[in-house]
């Protein structure tokens, strides 16, 4: 099916790609860089020296402790209570010099009106810290208080709740913060996964054309042939490293996760991120909109690198594909936000837009289902109209030298190839 | 006609880049067999008549075919091409990227890595097939452009500049290895701007100046023609005899002077005239022109820098000076 050698270009692009170090490092660094950046401040958070994490509570007040403690042990602070009394102060100050324990805090009359309260310590802690003692503090205060007036403390303190009725026809479910992050983080590695490796098209392109292996090739096939040879090639690099990176994934939070939460208890709270993972359904959406925006891109920038004769042209002549990419990613905050609004019904559905700007509307979950069909059509005509015309770039550009073409002549280009 | 017989034909090709003429109304016939030379100084038409064969350039008049068919579907099998500029896949290993030149003119991987294994050890590079072609050498990397070029096993070999670059012994070992490719009957059309190795290889040869055609010819014929038209002197004694105006140009040669005649020149007349000014011959006799001989008669030599072509001033002269 496939012409010996279109499969021969795509095989030697695969292999040599595949098989380079470079390859190797991204595909098994990156994912273990971006798990670090979200997960070891978290850790780092959580953690401090043992002592740090010993916190003794005088409370004059009787009644703030037993509200306290929970709310701090669960913060992963270890705390005992102290009575209020004089030569208890000095030993418990003497222990905090000696870095026996990490602090101790003081509650009395005024923690109960003010929820003002003094912390005894040698080192500032964190402001995450800070801010959770502060909280602990008032919220104790805040439920003796109610607890005075017979209201329902808990559910107060909870932040209350807003129950989301639906009433619109249209299917799908309520967006909440998790598919924030999955349509958000997704938009964005489609974004750079794209970028990336229609920049490796361009550049592949680019050398060819000026260590001139090119015409060698050329001799033997279409330029046309080269051109889908290289981009089927590179795409197939970029399916491999999704997968690998996917399966990575995976493992991770199948024996990871639980690890570590097991490991660290008060981190519990990362389990409500495999709560917010995509299913199958949206990953198979989330790849097709990669390989279609793959396609669209890396012809485009193929055609960069065919017009171009050294980098710095190509960094230039690139710019305005660059903005095609550039522009959604800056709407996309206000898509993920206003999901059906015309304007974003329309932006989305504009092709060199739609794989960023569909996905985060559809990781949102509020797409009906034709929307979602007529943006892979709108793609497909694009991708087929970007080839042709990229083709026609690529077969005159690939083997001119000299200045890069003015835009009547790649127009002239386009009309005479 | 049926050009059956011909390797390449070119009728009346015309190529122009902007203002400048690369190629006039161009016609060649490549007998199929045959060594040929396409000679010329750098910028005189050669590499771009070349990429017109190979269709890398679409010419602006006139017609390509390559025997006797539309090239376009004879060139992948048949044709082998090494260009002027060489260009490799420097991350690629040696064995593999031969074996990739072969795949994509329809040899299989397994036959393409034998015939490049076979081909390397030839070479004598045969120990460097697993290591990338970056860590080779320029004289190696353009061996294996070479094997490349000839691992489909072409009825056609076009090769420009096919010398350049390489060292008196490799350029010895290409030289075997054209004529091996002879005898087994391929045809060869390659440049070059080095008259002694094309006259040395040549069976027919094709002479280009400024964008025209100047010769084209048989080597032997052509210098069987030209006998006359060049005279070997040794003497000794005054010289300005020789600024005769039936004497073109002097050239000097390994012991002693070429003097190139004009049209029915008497060499009787100047043999006359050299005793009555005094010399004394030591040597006096009509001899085979040498090719650049040939080509000066012909295309004079101010011929490549007449059209004022960027490229050629500079260039025709080194073509000069690399053949004294």
């Amino acid at each position: 099916m496939i012409l010996p050698e279109v499969r021969a270009v795509i095989r030697r692009e695969y292999l040599q790609r595949v098989r380079s170090r470079w390859f190797i490092a991204a595909t098994i660094i990156a994912p273990l860089f971006m798990a670090g950046l979200v997960i070891l401040p978290a850790y780092f958070a959580g953690q401090g020296e043992q002592a740090d994490r010993d916190l003794a509570i005088v409370d004059g007040t009787g009644v703030l402790y037993e509200r306290l403690a929970p709310m701090l042990e669960e913060a992963g602070w270890n705390v005992t209570e102290e009575r209020w009394r004089s030569e208890v102060v000095t030993e418990l100050r003497r222990a905090v010099a000696d870095d026996v324990i990490g602090g101790f805090m003081m509650l009395d009359e005024l923690t109960l009106e003010t929820g003002e309260a003094i912390l005894y310590t040698r080192s500032r802690p964190n402001p995450i810290r800070q801010l959770t003692l502060r909280s602990s503090v008032s919220r104790a205060a805040l439920g003796f208080q109610l607890e005075q007036r017979d209201v329902d403390v808990e559910a107060m303190l909870s932040g209350g709740e807003l129950r989301v009725e639906m009433l619109s026809a249209e299917d799908g479910s309520d967006a909440g913060d998790p598919q924030f992050f999955v349509a958000y983080g997704g938009s964005f590695i489609l974004y750079m996964v794209i970028l990336l490796y229609a920049i490796s098209v361009m550049r592949a392109t680019l050398e060819e054309k000026t260590n001139r292996i090119v015409e060698v090739i050329i001799s033997s096939m279409k330029p046309w042939h080269l051109m889908l040879g290289k981009i089927i090639g590179v795409g197939a690099v970029s399916m491999t490293q999704m997968a690998i990176w996917l399966g990575l994934g995976v493992l991770a939070f199948a024996s990871g996760l639980p690890a570590l939460i097991a490991a660290r208890p008060d981190m519990a709270d990362l389990s409500e991120i495999a709560e917010a993972l995509p299913g199958i359904g949206l990953i198979a959406l989330f790849v097709g909109y990669f390989v279609l925006g793959f396609f669209m891109y890396s012809g485009l920038y193929a055609a960069v690198g065919a017009m171009c004769n050294s980098d710095e042209e190509a960094q230039q002549a690139q710019f305005p594909i660059l903005l095609l990419l550039v522009v959604p990613i800056i709407m996309v905050i206000g898509v993920i936000e206003n999901p059906n609004t015309p304007l974003s019904t329309s932006l989305s559905l504009f092709p060199p837009f739609t794989p960023i700007l569909m996905w985060a509307r559809v990781a949102g979950g509020q797409v009906p289902a034709w929307q979602i069909g007529l943006s892979f059509l709108l793609m497909a005509l694009a991708t087929v109209g970007i080839a042709w015309v990229a083709g026609r770039i690529y077969k005159v550009g690939i083997l001119m030298a000299g200045k890069r073409p003015t835009v009547p002549e790649l127009w002239r280009w386009i009309k005479e190839a | 006609m049926s050009d059956h017989g011909f390797a390449v034909r070119l009728q009346g090709v015309t190529k122009r880049f902007g203002s400048h003429t690369a190629v006039e109304d161009f016609h060649l016939e490549v007998p199929r067999g045959v060594i040929y030379g396409l000679l010329g100084p750098n910028g005189s038409g050669k590499t771009t008549t070349i990429r017109m064969i190979m269709g890398i350039l679409n010419p602006d008049e006139g017609s390509v075919s390559l025997f006797g068919a539309d090239p376009d579907r004879t060139r992948r099998e048949k044709v082998g091409y090494l260009p002027e500029e060489r260009g490799v896949y420097k991350k690629m290993k040696c064995l593999e990227l031969i074996t990739f030149l072969g795949e994509i003119r329809g040899v299989p991987r397994a036959e393409g890595r034998r015939r490049g294994g076979t081909w390397m050890d030839r070479l004598g590079i045969g120990s460097w097939a697993d290591r990338k072609v970056e860590d080779l050498s320029k004289g190696m990397q353009q061996k294996i452009q070479f094997i490349g070029t000839v691992i489909h096993e072409p009825e056609l070999l076009i090769l420009d500049e096919p010398f350049s670059g390489l060292d008196p012994i490799n350029q010895d070992v290409l030289e075997e290895i054209v004529r091996d490719f002879h005898a087994r009957g391929t045809t060869i059309l390659f440049s070059t701007h080095l008259m002694d190795q094309a006259e040395r290889l040549c069976e027919r040869v094709c002479l280009i100046s400024n964008a025209r055609k100047v010769l084209d010819a048989d080597l032997r014929q052509l210098k069987a023609a030209e006998r006359k038209g060049v005279i070997a002197v040794e003497f000794e004694g005054p010289d300005e005899w020789l600024r005769g105006p039936e004497i073109d140009r002097v050239e000097p040669v390994e012991g002693g002077l070429h003097l190139l005649l004009r049209d029915g020149a008497d060499h009787q007349a100047i043999l006359r005239r050299g005793v009555d000014a005094g010399a004394r011959f030591l040597r006096f006799e009509l001899v085979e022109p040498r090719l650049h001989e040939i080509f000066v008669r012909h295309a004079g030599v101010d011929a490549a820098g007449d059209a004022g072509v960027p490229a050629g001033v500079g260039a025709a002269a080194t073509f000069w000076e690399d053949d004294r």
